[in-house]
């Protein structure tokens, strides 16, 4: 992304722009604008730039001559036209041309009227002449009108808004001028920085996919989701999805998590490409398709929890909650949830099953590190469902100051919508990186499916792909026997639990049926509801990884890739082995590796015991 | 006019705070849950709820969710609850109504349990994790089988709401008096009192106030704001404590006798 910091007057200026990467420098030559900069003063600027900085000078409605003797004075690279100069002019400056053209349907026109040789840069109408006031473009139209014809975007962008803009307008560069000052022509070194880092990543595909598709008013993906919460949480939970449309809406709250994203979480995350996983596994699985590995592993804590944990808890703050309450199931999100309450000082309690308590002990002592407070749960079968309940009753007691932080795409509206679009920069980044390394997008998406997080985060960048399948992967444990597996849609039917109507494990009762995987995180009786209604759709498929079939791939994608993935994780991977093997080598395959395995070493440990034994 | 609407219409007449008591169907046992419902009418509760027990009573403190765990070790379940309803409606006296989460009854199918329940004799429905929101196809399905359907108010819930739950409930409201899930607690929670008046001015159903309730005195303070008090986890706990007894029965009437003699206005002894 192309930046131009537009209206320098300081030298001091110029150079830290030039130090956080811009591409251009612009001085206005026009004397009615506060920014006007003296040509002598601007060439003392420019003989210091490095050569790959292009100064272009700003010009309205001024002689071609005059413009011709500034370029030669002060070492312009380009001129930029803001008055009612005409193409013919323009071509006799002998010096590329910028034209500032207004987002309007005169400047629809334009972009037939002026040869590709001129960049066209949008502004809000009439703003060279205003100097600057920081109008705002009409973003939808700049649009349009970039999906005609590369664009600069400028008019009123900030820090703030930089980002939205960019994905609003899809741009091939930005250029700012009052957004980054502290009055005309003195730019503000700390807006400066705020402003490229927007702009990275907004670039990188950071900031989450807000309002893409929502569910409809009562929170339903076609038949599922909606509210099935006692009645003290049904003001709580409307407060709540009410809050969070307005923070989604606010592009301050996108850019605080966008940063968080870029500096704490150290997104965007990589991509790997498998060297000997297909080369070298096991006849079964050698000659399969090319694999890649989006590395949710390598985020801060180990897992794609993070992003989810953050957001929300950047909104508990917004709405002035003191205390945070979790679940966890594998602690993934418990220790995410401990983390993103430490850095934003917020009081933390964390509902565990003690059998997962057992089975994740190191992530229990990460999160008592971190200053959270961890609530065994010994009720029902000790695991995540029972800490979802429990975590549910805190909050009925508690709703007035506790802000209930869920870890995935479960629940009542909007808790599956908004854990969603948290995640979603899993795909926007996975599906740019893959087109980068791979040159194409990818034949099928993998990813284990517990509640669904990390499944949906990267589907959805995919959703409007038609040629990407995109499979979930659902624990079969032990085989499809009632109470040995976690496979909703394999060995389940429609029904509600925990806030949501979606597939669910139950017996002919009703009642919640008891579920295994070796992985703590997928050990759950309920999908998330968006799951169910992209399955009913057909846009989305799941399969089964068994126990063993996750422990063969822990195993084989450590000692082949030098990767040790969450136990989670290894379904994915197991299940891409599978596919990678059918497509052959022709093919390409993503997989979200969504989290890391220290977490899973004593459950390793023992099974490798049993294996001795 | 359905039962819960004589009854409470009964208990208007005669200016006297009604007692519903909650138990859990089935607790400690199939039989043993029989003869307490029946303990319980004799012993002159006005309403009786009865639960239905579920795997993830999540609006449920402790004592009622051992109390379904127990139910469910004895094979409890939603059709067992109303084949006990359909075998002791005939001697009993007092409306009764279920108790529930919504999960069973989506697994029966809605048609097919508004249908078992009116033939067992159920009165009412109440359904814990069912807010006005979701209910409009139960709703129109309990009507068309006669059966009320109770919606809960809560301290959080606002007037637009209360006004939504008053025009679609029939048979009551039931008032959850406190924030959290069921339990007995020693006094009653300031706010009940407001949600009361709040409910009041919108509706004249009766309306009942639950969570929390234990004693003769907590129902003779309901008494002077709402139609009738519940009461159900103190209640589950005497049977927690003498599910092994040989006088389960006789304990549980005790207090319900002890509970209502503070309710009719002529206090008698506390036996417990």
């Amino acid at each position: 992304m192309c930046v131009k910091i537009c209206g320098i007057t300081r030298e001091e200026d110029a150079r830290l722009a030039v130090e956080l990467g811009a591409s251009a420098v612009g001085f206005v030559f026009w004397p009615g604008s506060p920014r006007f900069i003296e040509p002598d003063r601007a060439r003392r600027i420019v003989e210091r730039l490095p050569p790959f900085v292009a100064a272009v000078g700003v010009f309205v409605d001024d002689t071609v001559e005059h413009m011709r003797r500034l370029v030669k004075e002060v070492g312009l690279s380009a001129v930029q036209l803001h008055g009612a100069e005409t193409p013919a002019n323009a071509s006799r400056l002998g010096v590329r041309v910028i034209k500032a053209v207004r987002a309007d349907q005169q400047g629809l026109g334009a972009l037939d009227a002026w040869p590709e040789t001129v960049t066209l840069l949008v502004d809000a109408a009439d703003a060279g002449r205003r100097g600057g006031t920081g109008s705002i473009v009409d973003w939808g139209m700049a649009a349009r009108m970039a999906a005609r014809r590369p664009l600069m975007l400028a008019g009123g962008l900030t820090p703030e808004n930089v980002a939205h803009a960019i994905r609003a307008v899809q741009p091939f560069g930005v250029d700012v001028s009052s957004g980054v000052e502290s009055a005309p022509g003195v730019k503000d070194h700390q807006k400066m920085r705020r402003f490229f880092g927007a702009v990275r990543g907004a670039a990188a595909g950071l900031l989450p996919a807000f309002g893409r598709r929502d569910p409809d008013a009562r929170g339903y993906f076609g038949a599922f989701g909606g509210r099935f919460v006692p009645e003290t949480l049904v003001a709580p939970v409307e407060v709540l999805e009410e809050a969070y449309l307005e923070a989604r809406a606010d592009p301050a709250f996108a850019v605080a998590l966008a940063e968080l994203l870029a500096h704490y979480v150290g997104r965007p995350t990589p991509l790997t490409e498998t060297v000997r996983l297909t080369k070298m596994g096991a006849a079964p699985f050698s000659g399969g398709a090319r694999i890649f590995l989006k590395r949710e592993d390598l985020a801060h804590t180990g897992a794609h929890k993070i992003n989810n944990a953050l957001g929300q808890a950047l909104l508990a703050q917004r709405m002035g909650k003191s205390r945070v309450i979790a679940e966890t199931g594998a602690g993934q999100h418990g220790v995410a949830t401990a983390t993103a309450c430490a850095l934003l000082g917020l009081r933390c309690e964390v509902y565990m099953g003690a059998k997962d308590m057992v089975r994740q002990a190191p992530n229990v002592a990460r999160m008592e590190l971190l200053g959270a407070r961890i609530r065994r749960v010994d009720g029902g079968s000790r695991t995540l469902k029972d800490a979802i309940n429990e975590a549910m009753r805190d909050w009925v007691a508690n709703v007035q100051d506790t802000y209930y932080l869920l870890g995935s795409v479960l629940g009542p509206h909007p808790y599956p919508l908004m854990v969603r679009e948290f995640q979603s920069v899993i795909g926007l980044e996975a599906r740019r990186q893959i087109l980068a390394q791979a040159g194409r997008l990818p034949d099928t998406v993998v990813a284990c499916v517990g509640g669904g997080s990390n499944a949906i985060g990267i589907f959805d960048a995919f959703l409007d792909d038609s040629s990407v399948r995109l499979v979930g992967v659902e624990a079969g444990g032990e085989g499809l026997v009632p109470g040995r597996h976690a496979a909703r849609f394999a060995g389940g039917s429609a029904g509600v639990l925990q806030g949501t109507r979606t597939y669910i494990l139950q017996d002919a009762n009703g009642n919640i049926e008891a579920t295994h995987s070796v992985s703590a995180g997928m050990d759950y009786a309920a999908v998330g509801p968006e799951h169910a209604w992209l399955r009913d759709q057909g846009r989305t498929e799941y399969t089964l990884a068994s126990d063993d079939d996750a422990r063969t791939a822990f195993r084989d994608l450590a000692r082949l890739e030098g990767i040790i993935p969450a136990l989670e994780s290894a379904h994915a991977v197991a299940a891409a082995r599978r596919v990678a093997q059918d497509l052959g080598p022709s093919g390409v395959v993503l997989v979200n590796l969504s989290g890391r395995g220290d977490k899973d070493l004593e459950t390793m440990m023992e099974s490798e015991g049993d294996v001795a034994s | 006019m359905s039962r819960l609407d004589d009854t409470f219409a009964a208990l208007r007449a005669r200016r006297r705070t009604g007692l519903i008591t909650y138990v859990t169907a089935g607790d400690p046992d199939l039989d043993r849950s029989a003869s307490v419902l029946q303990a319980l009418d004799r012993a002159g509760a006005d309403v009786l709820e009865v639960g239905v027990p579920f795997s993830d009573p999540v609006a449920d403190g402790p004592v009622i969710e051992r109390a379904a765990e127990r139910a469910r070790a004895a094979g409890g379940t939603l059709t067992s609850t109303l084949v006990l309803i359909e075998r002791i409606r005939p001697g009993i006296r007092a409306p009764i109504v279920l108790f529930t989460y919504v999960n069973p009854l989506v697994a029966m199918g809605e048609r097919a349990f508004a249908r078992r329940a009116a033939a067992a004799g159920v009165d009412g429905v109440l359904v814990l994790d069912l807010p006005v929101e979701e209910a409009d196809a139960f709703r129109a399905t309990l009507t068309t089988a006669a059966i009320d359907m109770i919606f809960l108010l809560s301290p959080t819930t606002t007037d637009e709401r209360i006004g939504r739950a008053a025009a679609l409930g029939r048979g009551f409201l039931y008032a959850i008096s406190r924030l959290g899930v069921t339990g007995a607690r020693d006094t009653l929670p300031e706010g009940a009192r407001e949600l009361v008046a709040r409910i009041r001015v919108r509706t004249t159903l009766p309306v009942a106030l639950g969570f929390g309730l234990s004693r003769p005195e907590h129902i003779q303070q309901v008494g002077a704001w709402a139609d009738a008090a519940v009461v159900g986890s103190a209640l589950v706990s005497v049977i927690a404590e003498a599910a092994d007894s040989p006088d389960l029965v006789e304990r549980v009437e005790q207090y319900v006798r002890w509970l209502k003699g503070a309710g009719s206005g002529t206090a008698t002894t506390g036996q417990l």
